[in-house]
């Protein structure tokens, strides 16, 4: 394995392949004002009104969450309707071998991710097997019959009330420094060095031959198979990438709030959130991933202050009329204006 | 001359139809052979097998003495066998170096080769049919010629011994359909490419041609060179129908 | 044993017939509409939730017969008027993005299911009485409400019904011609937009007579219509998705699974699961589901 640093790139051999980046501080400008904000954003929050990092925190996490989604949508061909089932996976391994086992915060990260991976490369098949249309309708099925097992096993998965920290048998949390508020802060910046660290590397990905590749296996899978690339690796390989990202998120709520439900995670309505934080990304565009994920974290708090028990009656209306009236998504509006080529798209199979 | 094809009584049914029956024959390498036969006679059927898009229901074909039958299609064009299609299948959403950059990448394991690369390897391919100024067009804007040298430039980038051409002249005029035997012709001197072309339009194998097979219901009816088979009363029979 | 065959039989039958009715719908949209109605779920809900709406309206408890008839009428012309307003504004305009028409979808069903919640709580005790035939009747071994026959033979009616009506109507012939082949059918001069209209509100027949004649005899709550879409889409994955034969087989296998889980092996929490099983492996082993075809018939 050899790394050489020509003049403006990054040149990588390994293993007979070779890998190259081009550095180019030009284009560098956008994004760094864009994560000088994010990171400078809760800071001021902290010193102005703590309780609004938990806003942030949500906001972080739901991008989190839909950026390896847009991964496993593109490298796939198809749109998964279950992705929640990752998150339940890595939540309930967190909250369980916490509990039960007492390990800490790291190995549990391991153990979600791993249950992730395994989950994942599992079901990855279904990619390949199953068109569009059954698909979506048994990823849409799993995560409300694992909410079944659940209920199934209640002495292991506590049921309706989910898994909790009771004196003796909890789940550590990631930070506890003395206040209240700097928990939040520490929760804030940690949960954005998640969502940035899946940024960074799906940016890279998406720029890479590996999005060449994925685009031309959305366009037409017979050719693409034809002129040499091996589909059904792709399609296995961005399902269980994907799932273990996801799953990881799993372990992070469940190490913050200290318990875990999957009353709360598997149903449709998180599912439902997911996917308008995609939308109004623009679908699969990783960038409008974190718009959507602010967007949607506020609206939701400002409804819930504001109009109290309707707000969840209202919530689903108002994000219907966004879906409505905004087909592109509010980056799409973004997006139009600055067209990059190559970006692979999205077509919804039957 | 060496042999690089071997077919051996393939078989192909669907359902109850017989689309491909017992056929056998063999392609030496550096020669281009013709395949022909009326609208049906099973030819797309036949190369799709080949391909790899199809399975085989009895028979073997083994290329370059290893035998392929059970190979995924992607294995086969790295071994070296390509195809364009008869309606042309661009990536519509892709531009169209990066369509020939995908063949150029995926086509061949070759080490040390990184996506700029292989992207400088696309610019030549499609200088050599011609479509450098339209680089950066989508695919699905370009003209009916123009997807056909889209087509034959992806194929080329895969860098393979053999080339199926599917009925390349349909929907051309003439002055096209020159151009695009003169361009096959061209990347078999530059490029060192064994040709099975797929046509109906007999001129064109006569004159491009080494050998011809004819197909009918699936069945081989004949082979040879061009203007034996011309003159086969079968083939005759099978095109014009019998009097 | 012999009582175990029995049991299995009789419930078979009963449950079979019940799911065929909630299936049908579902899978007659999507083989004809070419959509997932994940929003499906909304129509049980609004049937009984509407009705009791106007029961609360026209009249006082205890309700007599006149107050439900009417109710059920409004509440008819109600659901009518809501699925032709969710096919003009959200799937005429969306039909080329299907993500958007499936989200949609589920976002009516979403809010259908929140304001139920908020306005009718759990605790308000919504009931309708819809018993046609009061009491229960014991066959061999097996003592069944006579309400679930009345319900199951109403099923196996209104199946009958539809299938006569794609096979010897006009307007079904247009249909399964439609299921067939959308742009041959426009060529042919049929309305294309129109049968999408009439197929939607046809649907919904099936739907709330199966609810109306389950109500007394099953829980009524606010989350109900997911436990039947559940069964819905799992039928019409199984029977091949829109084919009315493949469903009609699907959800007699489904009904088997079920009564053997539920009554026989008497495990009734893993009734979901067994069936998501079956389903799978299924799917593995013919893609397709039961009937190789996606259309109508």
């Amino acid at each position: 394995m050899e790394f050489e640093v020509k003049r403006e790139r990054l040149v990588l051999r390994a293993g007979g392949g070779k890998w190259e980046w081009h550095i180019e501080p030009r284009y560098w400008r956008n994004p760094l004002i864009f994560v000088g904000i994010l990171i400078v954003a809760p800071v001021i929050i902290y010193f102005w009104y703590p309780p609004l990092l938990a806003t942030v925190i949500e906001a972080n996490l739901l991008a989190a969450i839909a950026i390896p989604l847009a991964l496993m949508t593109i490298g796939t061909g198809r749109m998964n309707f279950g992705p929640q089932f990752y998150i339940g996976i890595g939540g309930y391994a967190a909250a369980l071998l916490s509990i039960h086992a007492h390990l800490s915060p790291g190995l549990t990260m391991i153990a979600a991710a791993l249950g992730g991976l395994i989950f994942g490369f599992l079901m990855s098949p279904l990619a390949i097997i199953s068109g569009g249309l059954y698909y979506s309708l048994l990823t849409l099925l799993f995560p409300l019959l694992f909410l079944e097992v659940t209920y199934i096993f209640t002495d292991l998965f506590k049921g309706d009330t989910g898994l909790s920290s009771t004196p003796g048998a909890e789940i550590t949390p990631l930070v506890s420094t003395g206040s209240f508020s700097l928990n939040l802060l520490c929760y804030a910046l940690i949960s954005l060095t998640i969502m940035l660290v899946y940024l960074f590397i799906m940016d890279k990905i998406f720029r890479s031959r590996y999005a060449i590749q994925m685009a031309a296996i959305n366009d037409d899978e017979e050719v693409a198979n034809s002129i040499g690339v091996n589909v059904n690796k792709v399609k296995i390989l961005s399902f269980t990438i994907a799932a273990t990202l996801v799953a990881v998120i799993g372990w992070f709520y469940a190490h913050y709030y200290q318990a875990f439900s999957g009353q709360v995670f598997l149903p449709l309505s998180f599912m439902l959130k997911i996917f308008m934080v995609t939308m109004l990304g623009g679908r699969t565009q990783i960038y409008g991933c974190v718009i959507g994920g602010y967007f949607i974290a506020f609206l939701e708090m400002i409804l819930i202050r504001t109009t109290g028990d309707m707000s969840p009656v209202l919530f689903p209306i108002i994000l219907l009329i966004l879906l409505l009236v905004l087909p592109e998504g509010l980056f799409g509006l973004y997006r139009k204006r600055h067209y990059r080529e190559y970006m692979p798209t999205l077509r919804f199979r039957r | 001359m060496t042999e690089i094809l071997k077919v051996s009584n393939v078989s192909k049914h669907f359902g109850g139809l017989t689309a491909v029956n017992d056929v056998s024959f063999s392609i030496n390498e550096g020669e281009t052979v013709g395949l022909m036969g009326p609208n049906g006679a099973g030819k797309t059927t036949l190369v799709n097998m080949i391909c790899g898009s199809y399975g085989v229901d009895s028979g073997k074909i083994e290329f370059l003495g290893k035998d392929i039958t059970k190979l995924p299609p992607w294995k086969r064009c790295k071994l070296g066998i390509c195809r364009t299609y008869q309606i042309p299948r661009p990536f519509p959403e892709l531009t169209t170096i990066a369509s020939v950059c995908v063949s150029a990448l995926y086509g061949k394991d070759r080490p040390n080769r990184s996506l700029e690369d292989a992207m400088t390897e696309a610019t030549h391919y499609l200088e050599f049919v011609g479509l450098f100024s339209k680089r950066n067009v989508l695919a699905r804007d370009l003209t009916l010629f123009e997807m056909r040298g889209l087509e034959l430039a992806r194929a080329l980038a895969t860098q393979p011994k053999l080339i199926f051409v599917d009925e390349v002249m349909a929907g051309l005029n003439p002055v096209e359909a020159e151009k695009a035997v003169r361009l096959i012709e061209h990347a078999k001197d530059q490029f060192g490419v064994t040709v099975l072309w797929i046509e109906h339009v007999m001129a064109v194998l006569m004159r491009a041609a080494e050998r011809v097979i004819v197909l009918h219901y699936g069945e081989k009816i004949a082979e040879g060179p061009p203007k034996e088979v011309a003159d086969n009363p079968m083939v005759i029979e099978s095109y014009l129908g019998r009097s | 044993m012999l009582g175990a065959i029995e049991t299995t039989l009789i419930y078979t039958f009963l449950l079979g017939s019940l799911y065929l009715l909630v299936s049908l719908g579902f899978s007659l949209i999507c083989g004809v509409l070419r959509i997932f109605h994940l929003g499906y779920a909304y129509i049980f809900t609004a049937t009984v939730y509407l009705t009791w709406m106007f029961m609360t309206l026209f009249g006082t408890p205890p309700y007599s017969t006149t107050v439900l008839v009417i109710s059920i009428i409004c509440m008819l012309a109600v659901q009518a008027g809501i699925a032709i307003a969710i096919y003009k504004g959200l799937i005429v305009r969306y039909i080329r993005h299907e993500e958007i028409i499936i989200l949609g979808l589920l976002f009516v069903a979403i809010i259908v299911e929140q304001a139920t919640l908020r306005f009718y709580p759990i605790q308000t005790g919504v009931y309708l009485e819809t018993t046609v035939i009061p009491g229960v009747s014991k066959i061999g071994q097996v003592t069944v409400s006579n309400q679930l026959i009345f319900a199951a033979i109403l099923g196996i009616v209104i199946t009958g019904l539809f299938v006569l009506f794609f096979l010897k109507t006009k307007l079904g012939l247009a249909v399964r011609a439609i299921s067939y082949d959308i742009y041959s059918s426009r060529l042919m001069g049929i309305q294309v937009q129109r049968v999408f209209m009439i197929v939607m509100v046809m649907v919904l027949i099936p739907v709330i007579a199966a609810t109306l004649a389950i109500v007394p005899i099953w829980a009524v709550d606010p989350y109900m219509g997911w436990g039947y879409m559940s069964i819905a889409i799992l039928v019409s994955v199984l029977g091949g998705l829109g084919n009315i034969k493949g469903t009609i087989i699907a959800s007699y296998i489904i009904g088997f699974c079920h009564s053997v889980v539920g009554f026989v092996i008497a495990e009734p929490q893993y009734m979901g699961l067994s069936a998501l099983v079956v389903v799978l492996v299924m799917l593995m082993v013919r893609p397709e589901g039961i009937a190789k075809s996606e259309t109508v018939w």
